[in-house]
């Protein structure tokens, strides 16, 4: 009897084990549709910084500068994120980007095409107002001893544009004696974004024999790769360091409190400091178009097209 | 079902972390179009989740401000969705389900992060209910195929239980003839090839060879090259090797009925050999019974506790028990208090100190005395240590008695010579009071009162010098003239010495002598005395009015046997030991010496003969004498001297009666 009772309570436990609580569903009715439109923010004051690296790298190191300019003059200052450096060149002229951060290079650019014109540079992290490019290659390649050992060789560079990625080291080159065609390829990093790393682990990978990035570079993929693995051939001249300019037609108010703003900013104050440290700037002083004549007349000897 | 159920679940919360996955990695990916407001690429994401993924219904971001940036619906934007799930900055993620009414939706909220910030969420729209029905059709696929299994096994299991119960009862019968004691059981069925026609084998002599109800690897001395030499159990694990092992062993339970197979005939032969030793034993214990029994000691075992473990049948008489009386009980249940109490300490002392004891002891009420011998010993086991005391113990009274006889011969032996130095020293004395008495005789007037006197003085002289005589010839070895006699004649001649002075007496001799006995050696003088001393005894015992029969035949063994019987007074038994003692007589002071029948016993014994009394007659010479019922009570006794002497060597008995 006792078995019997047994069995059924099984039997009930079987059939019973299948039911459960299903889980609770919220009524949507998705048939009541409308159109989505984008409402466009009005009085922004548009900065961008030379996409050389990630938009997230960019955003990480700008986004404390933006809070600080919108804080002190009252403006309503947006990040925005140009793919590549061309882009950053074109929004400067569409007035799309009202306030430019790039290299040298790009600012010659800008600087004649658009007539953006320079109001203040970056100090380098390691406090000089000029900043140089550097030719890397593996630090186990025993066929490049020095710069010369480059010839025939592939190399990487950031981007066309790039100051310290490609048209300083190539100046470099020229003043050694070695031209475009001494190389067996010339390549640029693949964008948008994070040129910079890209030729480094483009490098480090293998698949280029050398590659010039700015300096500092190497500190940013530390996280991301034994940087002892990598071995800086050459370092080239300084040259100015990187530059705030404003496009043509942006009121001088706006970019004389920008300005005030940039260059009030204090290392010595630790909040400061930190938007500074942020954006890997030392300090920034006010400039003027003249400061990138050096840049402008090496972009002359090596030829370069700055239209 | 309650695996369908588990799969379900499985199966949902797969599809769930799926959907997860994919909103997240949607956000990962739109972080940077977002920065960059790159709506064609934005807008490809969320295209290319959609079509990738055929059970993502919808996909679509939302800025930080909620705006929406792009989505995958054509006619419009669902109003209801874009606020039904929303999303907080702390929450990594949020998943609800979504009712349209004809579908079931998991809808993913995940948020766009850059640097901490956020910039935006992806919100992702994932169908379950193609899910349901897949799960539906899984769980109705899972329970038919649950039950074409549970019934497949059950016919299958049926088969194999109906299989293997078929010969489990088949080992069960066979388990329960062995407990009936039927040893003849065989439970494995017959090998289909056997040892020989694996290995190809032709030894006739292999104990497994041809024994197809042998399973080889129990037989022990196998002959194949591979077989290790010894029991089961060493060579057992060779043959888990062998390949005849390996094909005929079959599956656990024929294992099993080839294991009681082997466990029965080991069994059986273990019995045959138990038998033959209990036999054996039986037959050993039965002689060694025997043995005990047969013995006249009585012998017991006691263990520790002195309990009597066995005995044997002396031992039962003279406890008065029988033998299962004995057994198991202790002293103080056979013996009064005391004499078991005593027992008991001698056995304790035994066990103790490991030593024999040895004691002659008298048991028996005053009157049936008996003397008994005891050896008490230690009884040890195999280890030395001191389990029991074996008693064993014999009736030596007859031994006492004989020894006091010797003792007592050993006296007379003295007294003998004492007594000879004595007669000789008398002697010559003796001859010159007779010599002077016989002299003076000559003088003295006859019939005078000296004459009177010497004459008594002569007689009574003549008295002592026979004494005399008598005790040299009892105590001292005279030379004797040994030569071949016929007894007969011995007897003749002792006869006519005696006869006529019998006769006055009206005591008559009868002869049943037998002619042609054999010859004896003796000296015919000596022997003719010894004859007269027993004649003339019985005569004394008769006195007057009486008969003597005097007898000769030949014995059993040859010997020459005569005898004196007479029909007198008869012998008490408590004389009968010592009637041929010296100077032992029941005759009245100055009427016997004492040293006649001591004399001819001296006689006989010198003769290498023997001589034996009988009192009262022995029926047979009673008759013989035709005695019976004459006179009274005492004079019908009468006694009987026996003497056997040893043939001439070399005689044979002429038997004439």
């Amino acid at each position: 009897m006792q078995m019997r009772v047994c069995r059924a309570l099984f039997v009930c436990f079987l059939l019973l084990s299948g039911c459960g609580r299903d889980e609770q569903a919220t009524r949507v009715d998705l048939t009541k549709r409308q159109s989505v439109n984008l409402t466009e923010q009005k009085d922004v004051i548009t900065y961008a910084f030379l996409p050389q690296y990630s938009h997230t790298v960019s955003y990480q190191r700008h986004h404390l500068l933006i809070e600080y300019l919108s804080r002190e003059t009252g403006l309503n200052v947006k990040q925005i994120f140009p793919n590549t450096f061309d882009d950053h060149v074109r929004m400067v002229g569409e007035g799309r980007i009202d306030i430019s951060y790039s290299n040298p290079f790009v600012y010659i650019k800008i600087a004649r095409r658009f007539e953006a014109r320079a109001f203040a540079r970056a100090v380098e992290a390691y406090g000089k107002e000029n900043f140089r490019g550097q030719i890397i290659c593996r630090a186990d390649n025993q066929e490049i001893r020095g710069l010369s050992d480059c010839r025939g060789k592939r190399w990487i560079a950031v981007d066309a544009s790039s100051a310290g990625g490609y048209l300083y080291p190539l100046g470099h080159f020229a003043e050694h004696g070695i031209k475009r065609e001494d190389f067996a390829t010339i390549d640029f990093a693949p964008g948008p974004g994070g040129k910079q790393e890209n030729v480094v682990l483009a490098v480090y990978s293998g698949k280029y024999d050398i590659g010039s990035i700015r300096e500092g570079t190497l500190n940013v993929v530390a996280n991301k790769i034994d940087i002892s693995e990598i071995r800086v051939i050459a370092n080239t001249r300084w040259y100015p360091g990187w530059v705030f300019a404003a496009r043509k037609g942006l009121a001088p108010e706006v970019t004389g409190k920008i300005n005030e703003a940039l260059c009030g900013l204090d290392s010595g104050d630790p909040k400061q400091k930190e938007i500074l440290t942020s954006a890997d700037i030392f300090g920034i002083i006010p400039a003027g178009d003249k400061d990138f004549d050096a840049v402008r007349n090496l972009a002359d000897r090596l030829s370069m097209d700055l239209n | 079902m309650a695996a369908s159920r588990v799969l379900s679940r499985a199966l949902l919360e797969e599809h769930k972390s799926r959907g997860l996955l994919i909103a997240g990695n949607l956000a990962a990916w739109a972080a940077e179009p977002i920065l960059a407001t790159d709506f064609l690429r934005l807008k490809n994401l969320v295209d290319e989740a959609v079509s990738v993924n055929e059970d993502v219904y919808y996909a679509f971001i939302v800025n930080a401000r909620g705006e929406i940036l792009v989505h995958t619906f054509t006619n419009g934007f669902p109003v209801q969705l874009k606020t039904v799930n929303t999303l907080s900055d702390s929450q990594g993620s949020n998943r609800i389900l979504l009712n349209t009414g004809d579908q079931l939706i998991y809808d993913f909220a995940v948020p766009v992060m850059v640097a901490g910030d956020r910039f935006g969420t992806v919100r992702l729209g994932l169908l379950r209910t193609r899910l349901s029905r897949a799960i539906s059709n899984l769980s109705q696929m899972m329970l038919l195929g649950t039950g074409l299994v549970v019934t497949l096994a059950g016919l299958t299991g049926a088969m194999l239980a109906r299989t293997v119960g078929k010969r489990i009862e088949s080992l069960h019968q066979s388990i329960d003839r062995v407990m009936r004691g039927d040893l003849d059981v065989e439970t494995a069925p017959p090998l289909k090839r056997n040892c020989w026609d694996i290995m190809q084998c032709t030894r006739q002599e292999c104990p497994a060879y041809r024994e197809s109800h042998l399973r080889c690897w129990y037989v022990a001395g196998t002959l194949c090259p591979s077989c290790v030499e010894g029991e089961y159990a060493k060579k057992i694990e060779s043959c888990f090797r062998c390949v005849v092992y390996k094909a005929c062993s079959g599956d656990e339970i024929q294992k099993l009925a080839d294991s009681l197979d082997f466990m029965v005939r080991t069994l059986k032969n273990h019995l045959s050999d138990l038998k033959a030793v209990g036999a054996t034993l039986s037959e050993q214990q039965q002689l060694l019974e025997t043995v005990l029994n047969a013995t006249p000691d009585f012998v017991s075992l006691q263990d520790k506790d002195s309990v009597y473990r066995s005995v044997n049948k002396a031992f039962c008489e003279i406890v008065d028990r029988n033998r299962e009386e004995v057994i198991g009980k202790t002293d103080f249940d056979l013996f009064p208090r005391a004499r078991a109490a005593a027992n008991r300490e001698e056995d304790l002392w035994i066990l103790k100190s490991g030593e024999a004891l040895t004691k002659e002891e008298r048991v028996g009420k005053a009157g049936a005395e008996r003397w008994i011998h005891l050896v008490k010993l230690p009884v040890r086991a195999n280890d030395g240590t001191i389990i029991g005391v074996l008693c064993s113990g014999r009736d030596i009274t007859e031994f006492k008695q004989l020894q006091e006889r010797i003792t007592q011969s050993q006296k007379m032996e003295a007294v003998g010579q004492l007594t000879a130095g004595i007669a000789h020293e008398i002697n010559t004395p003796l001859g010159i009071v007779l010599g002077y008495a016989q002299l003076l005789l000559d003088e003295v007037e006859t019939g005078t009162q000296v004459h009177a006197d010497l004459k008594l003085i002569e007689k009574h002289t003549q008295v002592c010098r026979k004494i005399v005589a008598d005790l040299l010839r009892f105590s001292r070895h005279t030379e004797s003239k040994m030569a071949a006699l016929d007894i007969n004649e011995v007897i003749e001649e002792a006869l006519a010495v005696v006869q006529h002075t019998f006769g006055l007496e009206r005591v008559v001799v009868k002869r049943r002598l037998t002619a042609g006995l054999s010859r004896i050696t003796g000296d015919a003088e000596k022997l003719k005395q010894a004859l007269v001393n027993l004649l003339n005894n019985a005569f004394d015992a008769i006195g007057s009015d009486g008969a003597i029969l005097v007898s000769s035949s030949v014995g059993e063994t040859g010997e020459v046997l005569f005898s004196v019987a007479d029909s007198g007074r008869g012998i008490p038994s408590e004389h009968m030991d010592k009637v041929f003692d010296p100077f032992f007589t029941t005759k009245g002071v100055g009427k016997g010496t004492g040293l006649g029948l001591s004399v001819t016993f001296g006689i006989i014994r010198d003769h290498g003969g023997k001589i034996e009394v009988q009192s009262p007659l022995p029926s047979v010479v009673a008759e013989q004498m035709e005695i019976m019922g004459e006179g009274g009570e005492d004079r019908v006794k009468g006694a009987l001297f026996t003497v056997r002497l040893p043939a001439e060597q070399g005689q044979k008995p002429l038997l004439l009666s």
